[in-house]
Parts: C-alpha cells; structure tokens; sequence
C-alpha cells in the first residue's frame, strides 16, 4: 500500500472521528437547552420587525408565504412586510395582489431580473423595523416565529438569529433523505455551532437581522451566489454572533429531483468555496475567534476527504478492472473464487476495515443522537438511514463538480 | 472554558479510539501470523508422514508404501495450497508486502517446502506409478511479470475445479532460492510467467481453456470429458 495513501488514511478518519466525538460530546452537554429560548419579551415591548421576502417566478408558493407571514402571532403595528418581485415572467405580481389589501404589506414590483440579493438589499432599504427578517417566497413560517426568535437579541453581540428548517415535500425517498440531512444540518448543527459563535450560515428560507448591523455591513453581497452563506462570514467578522432558535421553524421546499439536488448543491458548494476564498484572511487571527478555526478545519476535512474518495474510487476502480480481465481468463467462473468461509474469517479483518466501520458507525452515532434530540425521531426514518449514506457519495461528486467549477470560473446560476 | 475542556476530552477519546485499534490491529496480526506459522507446521508434518512412508518403502517392501502414499497425497497437495493461499492473505491484509520479514521468511520457507515435496512427489510418482499431473509455476514480482498475477488467478481456478487431479507448486523466483534457481536452469526457465507441466514448458500466459486444452492432453481428467 501506498504509504501517502495510508497517512491520508489515518488523517481523515482521525479528523472526521474527532469531529464526530466533539459533536455527540456538545449534544451530551447542551441536549437539554437545544429548545429553550431566552425570556419572552412582554408585547408593548417588542421592536419593529420588517420581513422581506424576494421573489422570482414564485406564482405557486408566494401565496402560501404571505398567508403565514400575515399569520405570525406579533402586534400589528410592530410587523412590516416588504415583497420584492426580482422580475418574475410567471404570474408573481397577481398572486401578490390580494394581500396588498393588508396595509402591512409593501410591494416592489421590478420588471427587470436582478437577483436574489439585489432584491433583499432593496427590501432592506425600504424595511423600517429595527430588526429585518429575510425569507424565501417558497417557505412557510410559523405562527411564534418572531416571538421566539425575537428574544434572542435581548444579547446585544447578537447580530442575527436563525431558526429550525423543515423540508416540505411530497415523501419520495430523495426528499425524505434530504430531510433528514436539514433536521441536522440546518437546525441541531447550526444550534450547537451557535455554542461555539461559529454559525456558518444564516439559512435563505428565514433568518432575522439586526437592521443597524445590516447597514454597517452593507447588506448582502449582491455577487456572491450564496448570500446567506457569505453574509454569516461577514457578522462574524464584524464582531457580532448568530444565534439559533431551535423552538421555533420555518418549513421550505426542498429538491425532488436529482437534477433539482445537483443543481442546489452545486451552487451551495461553490458558493461557499468562492466565500472561503473571499474572506480567507480572516482566518486564523484572534477578532475571527473560534470561527477563524473552526471554518479552515471544516473545509480541510471535506477536501482531505474529498481527495481520499477520489484516489480509493480510482484504486477500486483499477481493482475491479484487474479482477474483470482476470475473470475473463477463466470464462468468468466466479463460483470457483466466492467463498463464504472466507467472508466469514475473523482474521480478513483488517486496520483498514476497523476504521471504515467505526467511520460508519460514529456516522449512524450522528444520525441516531441527532434525530433523538431534535425529536424528529429516528426509529420511523430508518430506511431514510440507507439513502443518507448512498447521497453521502453522490455529494462527494457534487464536491468535485464544484471544486471543477471554482477551478476553472464556471458561471452557476441561481 | 466548560467548550474548550469537551475538545481536550475529545482529542482524548479520539486518541484512545486510534490506539485501541492499533492495539486490536497488533492482535490480529499476531493470529494472522499464528495461523501462518500453524500452516507451515502442518505441511512439515504431511512431509514427514511422506518420508517415513518412503522410508517404510525400503523395509516393508514398495506396494506398502504406495499404498499409503496415495491416501497422503491428497491431504499434503490441500495443506500445501492452504499454506499458500494463507501466505498470501496474510500479505494482502497487512500490506506491508515485501516490507515485511515475517512474510518474506515464511514465504521462503514455503517456498522451500514445496520444492522438498515437489522432489519427494517425483519420486514417488516414478516408484508408485502415480497418475497426478504436476504443474511448477515460475513467476516474479508484478512490477517485472505484469502478467504473473493473471497467470496465477487462472491456476487457482484450475487448482479449485481439479484439485484431486492436478498439483500445482508456484515458485517466487524473486526470493533467490538456490532450489528455486536449480529448478530453474533445470527446466531452463527464462521467461515469466512460465508452468512446467509434466516435463514441458509453456511459457507466456495461459487463460483456463488453453491450460485445460494443455492438461487434457497430457492426462485423461474429469474436466476433459465433460
């Protein structure tokens, strides 16, 4: 064995065991204050809010979004709510139309496509709240959103707070999959992330700001194909942290298809490659804090990953090719060379075995614990289980399509 | 300070999880290398079971010890093989190849082994009249014979479907034997892979039907009739 290949080996699965060991140690410590939120504030108290919601070609959510925006249990004349149409072709404007009854609402009908950024950045300037929540027109929020959100600007380091995402789909295998992988990714991790001040993200569908960290930071960057990602950097960068509310959610549509996923991952991975590019002088000095570590161990493990799949893909494939022309030789007798005794003796194990199955076993650690202390549960998704492992490797592709694009400056659309 | 304290026990327990299986790892090597050594033992003991048999052959008289040379001949052949096949999982699991002096000694003994009983099977065969076809496979490391390995996935399945007919004795001709190299210049070996079988040289590689095609005109075997 290729002892470069052995020593990337040992590397990763000591980095990924450790990231792994660290996670179910904050679960352990933290599981008991995932879903409690700081002290309600009393309603004359509470601050302005503006929600701003873009919207390009969304005729068929925008009408579902703004009912549960209407919805939100907040005083009347401390709720704004600003629509930017981003040029939409479909029939956006009309479906918008019936609420603008609701003096609440403001409606920004652009004729051109700006962008999604472009849009929220216009909404933010024409929001008056002192906080200004940002959403997704295919999201749906629910009723306590704000007044469990809300309280957590109570600490004034606190420049943005996210919440719970829950996939709305229809309960294909793929969606189900997906779900699972927002249950973690974009609730339990942000939360226990959140312990750390090192929220990486504030997620698109509903994330709430502090309006007077907004304006010091520009907003968001109206290039970056990640927004949400990049402007988390920026918080962090500006000495302020993001919160997580795991009390309360927002629920938002999630891919269905495999095209509909390579096409969300691949601008998701890209874009928070082009983010690390951006801000890597940030990294590892003392205003970045945690975050400055956290963020390069991270990504130094997807790419040490990354590299391993691909060199062992290359060598399974070599092998199965060997054992193909082998087999050839002998008229493809497979019979004569499958032998369950073999399978079964103790002593084919080996160190290279042990550290793939204890790599899975701390994965299904992971899944397990996690779905458990978010309460999604786990026993009904156990056939989701499978598909979660099979995506893990299709997302390794994903990665490289990204890297590819990052590499040679491909443009990735929205 | 209570966060800071969690990444030292992890770091810990992520420590102690890698030792355990450098430990765990250290264990089974040592069984694997166990079960090499208790190989090896048994094809020393199917050996001398043969030579006592030979040496029973000048006192007993030879019908007697052909007799008794037709019941061994079969176990020492499957022993033989086992060791072999034995060797060489050894070598795959632990990967450390020619690296390593625990592999390289045994495979030397081995080696050595199967020329004392290839020799000792001539023998016999020539006293008893023994029907069983002998293949010697000459081969050398995969960087030098990129074929070798081919060769020998085509013989293991031969050895699989006809073991009770045919014994096969693969020679490492890396591994500087002075046996191996007499074998050698004896059957005038030059090219790799390179089977002698029964006196002849077929040199270059064999897929499964030519070296049945080769087998079955050298002995009636069970494969050539059906």
């Amino acid at each position: 064995m290729n002892p470069i290949y052995a020593a990337l080996v040992y590397l990763v699965w000591f980095l990924s065991t450790y990231f792994v060991v660290v996670f179910l140690l904050f679960l352990i410590r933290y599981r008991k204050n995932l879903f409690v939120s700081p002290l309600q504030i009393p309603g004359e108290d509470l601050p302005t809010v503006s929600i701003v919601i873009s919207a390009f070609n969304e005729e068929e959510h925008i009408g579902k979004c703004l009912s549960s925006v209407r919805n939100v249990s907040y005083p009347q004349d401390k709720l704004e709510i600003v629509v930017v149409n981003d040029g939409s072709t479909d029939g956006t404007a009309r479906a918008v139309s019936p609420f603008l009854k609701d003096k609440r609402i403001r409606f920004i009908n652009n004729k051109e496509n700006k962008g999604k950024a472009t849009c929220l950045n216009e909404g933010i300037r024409a929001a008056q709240g002192t906080f200004i929540a940002c959403m997704d027109a295919d999201s749906m929020v629910s009723r306590d959103i704000l007044k469990k959100s809300i309280p957590h600007f109570q600490n004034p380091k606190v420049g943005a707070v996210t919440v719970t995402v829950k996939a709305k789909h229809r309960g294909s295998f793929l969606e189900r999959v997906i779900e699972i992988e927002y249950i973690l990714g974009l609730s339990l991790f942000l939360k226990l992330f959140s312990y750390l001040h090192c929220v990486y993200v504030t997620p698109g569908p509903f994330s709430i700001y502090r309006a007077s960290l907004l304006k010091e930071i520009n907003g968001f960057d109206e290039k970056s194909i990640t927004e949400d990602l990049e402007i988390a950097y920026r918080i962090n960068k500006a000495g302020s942290t993001i919160a997580a509310c795991m009390g309360t959610s927002v629920t938002t549509v999630i891919p269905h298809t495999f095209q509909g996923l390579y096409r969300q991952r691949r601008r998701w991975y890209s874009g928070a490659l082009l983010t690390i590019w951006k801000h890597r002088t940030m990294f590892f000095t003392r205003k970045a804090g945690f975050f400055g570590i956290f963020i390069p161990f991270t990504y130094t493990l997807i790419t040490l990953g990354l590299a391993l799949f691909v060199v062992s893909i290359f060598m399974l494939a070599s092998r199965l090719w060997k054992n193909i022309s082998y087999f050839a030789l002998t008229n493809f007798n497979f019979f004569e060379h499958f032998h369950w005794r073999e399978l079964l003796d103790p002593l084919a194990i080996s160190a290279f075995t042990i550290l793939g199955v204890s790599g899975l076993l701390g994965t299904l650690a992971v899944l397990t614990s996690g779905l458990s202390a978010t309460k999604a549960g786990f026993r009904k998704r156990k056939t989701s289980f499978i598909g979660y492992f099979l995506l893990f490797f299709l997302y390794q592709f994903f990665w490289l399509s990204s890297f590819a694009s990052v590499l040679f400056r491909r443009k990735i659309k929205w | 300070m209570r966060d800071k304290k969690l990444f030292a026990i992890g770091f810990g327990i992520t420590l102690f999880l890698l030792l355990s299986i450098y430990v765990i790892n250290g264990f089974m090597n040592n069984q694997r290398e166990q079960a090499v050594l208790d190989k090896m033992d048994a094809i020393l003991e199917e050996y001398q079971e043969m030579q006592t048999i030979s040496l029973m052959s000048g006192i007993f008289g030879e019908h007697m010890a052909c007799f008794g040379l037709q019941s061994r001949l079969i176990q020492m052949d499957k022993t033989l093989w086992d060791a072999g096949t034995r060797i060489d999982k050894y070598r795959t699991i632990t990967e450390e190849f020619m690296r390593d002096p625990f592999y390289i000694e045994q495979k030397r003994k081995f080696n050595r082994n199967e020329v004392m009983y290839y020799s000792l099977l001539k023998e016999m065969k020539q006293r008893c009249k023994v029907n069983q076809t002998t293949i010697l496979f000459f081969y050398k490391k995969a960087e030098s014979c990129p074929t070798c390995d081919s060769q020998s996935f085509v013989l293991t399945d031969i050895n699989n479907a006809l073991s009770d007919e045919v014994s096969i004795f693969s020679f490492d001709t890396d591994l500087g034997l002075p046996s191996i190299d007499i074998l050698l210049s004896y059957y005038n070996v030059t090219e790799y892979p390179c089977m002698v079988i029964e006196g002849q040289n077929y040199c270059g590689l064999f897929n499964k039907n030519q070296l049945l095609k080769v087998l079955c005109k050298k002995q009636n075997l069970t494969a050539c009739t059906s």
